[in-house]
């Protein structure tokens, strides 16, 4: 990366965070957010996708995301919790291209597509058939709960901390914990039946 | 918190699992795991769950994500454009060289100033040719950038590229009709010697506003209301085969529609037989 990265920029003192900041020339930060979009960018596609919407949108969505980075890199404006703006531009993209498509068909439909089309058709060992009832179980699960505890859950499987998920939903810290411990209650009775 | 006195809540034992606990009490959870099966063993389903979900998640998601390559092509000739876009002006370029540098531009910029004056003086002495005829009709043709400086929605590429032809061809209310000929001062106005216009055509995410609307004789037998539909039409193909970005088509067709005319026909007077180069040009774009 040709500029600090994220933390250590934070980690600085005001002054010399500040002057690190201003000497972020526009190719600097090309390069700190190609850097970005390749360790972020399958991550929120999957978030992406996990609207209902195409790939095509899903892809859209995410060059629109680090776009807007750029923009608000340039800006200067505020570093701190990067991870979760990503997230949060993204979220609201992705019900917009939703609601624009006016694709508010179920979420499952796509998963189950995915995960039938990649049933081997001949005959597979009783491993592997226990293993994919098992994952269409948890699925089934997944897609059952509220939009708001998917995205808890997905976002937290992506890797965001509780305070991140919070800020992307606008929900509250004890919303995100107690979201995430019901939805693991639910996938742990469908695994166990 | 202890469920029922003696073991972990399963909120608890998730927010340790996550490193979401403060240290004493992350402290305290640990403590408890030492001596409780129990409490162990939960733990333990919790994370086979968790491993299990996003395994599944990342099996049903994941065969659907392209390779990388393309995308970051993309965004990379994109973060150019908008860098380039970006870059300091040449005026706030002036006041950045050193004071030698600005002393030569401002005694280059004294005798530039003289020679255009000069030539001035000496044209507007001249007859009156057919340049200045095509100027002044090029100036007819232009709106008051005061009373109509242009104005757009919000959209989006696709938004623009999937609108019906009657959104892109839709009448100006008769009342705004009547206002913009107010502002522009024409009284007993013909429908048929104006088109109340957009300046930045609906197709290309102009707004129903008033600084977007002026009227546009089709009197005028050179730069007149057809000829910018041409273009219209022209920089909305371009636009929805990405030839041009939208932005760039907005502005070009707010600061000077004739200009932009010129830069996207190739041509300095209006063609003639409109219909039949559009086709051909739209032909060159698709193949």
């Amino acid at each position: 990366m040709g500029t600090l990265p994220t933390d250590a920029i934070n980690a600085l003192p005001f002054p010399a965070a500040a002057a690190a900041k201003l000497s972020a020339t526009p190719s600097e930060i090309e390069r700190e957010v190609i850097n970005l979009f390749e360790q972020f960018r399958s991550p929120l596609l999957r978030y992406a996708l996990s609207f209902g919407i195409s790939v095509h949108d899903a892809e859209e969505v995410t060059q629109e995301v680090f776009l807007s980075l750029f923009r608000h890199l340039q800006l200067r404006k505020s570093r701190r919790n990067l991870r979760g703006w990503i997230f949060c531009v993204a979220h609201n993209l992705a019900l917009k291209h939703r609601y624009a498509n006016q694709r508010s068909r179920d979420m499952m439909a796509s998963d189950w597509t995915i995960v039938e089309r990649h049933l081997d058709p001949s005959p597979s060992p009783e491993e592997q058939v226990s293993s994919t009832q098992r994952r269409q179980r948890l699925l089934a699960v997944l897609h059952a709960l509220p939009e708001e505890d998917q995205c808890c859950l997905r976002l937290r499987a992506e890797g965001l901390r509780y305070r991140e998920i919070a800020a992307v939903l606008g929900i509250s810290l004890g919303a995100v914990s107690i979201s995430l411990t019901g939805s693991l209650a639910r996938l742990i009775r469908a695994d166990r039946r | 918190m202890l469920s029922g006195g003696f073991h972990l809540a399963d909120q608890e034992l998730l927010a340790a699992a996550d490193g979401e606990l403060s240290t004493r009490r992350a402290a305290h959870v640990r403590a408890h795991l030492v001596s409780c099966w129990h409490c162990r063993a939960r733990m333990a389903e919790i994370e086979g769950t968790i491993a299990d979900f996003v395994r599944a998640h990342r099996q049903a998601v994941d065969p659907q994500v392209p390779p990388i390559a393309g995308p970051r092509a993309l965004l990379r000739a994109q973060l150019a454009e908008l860098a380039s876009k970006s870059k300091p002006g040449p005026w706030r370029q002036f006041f950045h060289l050193p004071s030698a540098a600005r002393a030569a531009a401002y005694i280059c910029l004294i005798f530039f100033v003289a020679a255009a004056g000069g030539k001035l003086l000496f044209q507007h002495s001249a007859p009156h040719g057919a340049n200045s005829a095509v100027v002044l009709a090029e100036r007819e043709a232009i709106p008051d950038r005061r009373l109509t400086p242009g104005a757009t929605r919000m959209v989006t590429i696709g938004d623009v590229c999937s609108m019906a032809h009657e959104e892109v061809v839709r009448e100006v209310p008769a009342s705004m009709r009547k206002e913009i000929f107010q502002e522009y001062g024409i009284v007993n106005a013909r429908a048929e010697d104006y088109e109340i216009d957009y300046l930045i055509a609906p197709g290309l995410g102009g707004a129903e506003d008033i600084h977007n609307l002026w009227p546009e004789p089709y009197t005028s037998t050179t730069w007149n209301a057809h000829v910018k539909d041409a273009l219209e039409e022209q920089l909305h193909q371009m636009v929805c085969v990405g030839k041009v970005d939208l932005s760039t088509a907005q502005n070009d067709i707010a600061t000077d529609w004739i200009a932009a005319y010129k830069k996207y026909f190739h041509t300095d007077t209006p063609l003639t037989l409109r219909s039949s180069v559009i086709r051909s040009f739209t032909r060159r774009l698709s193949s």
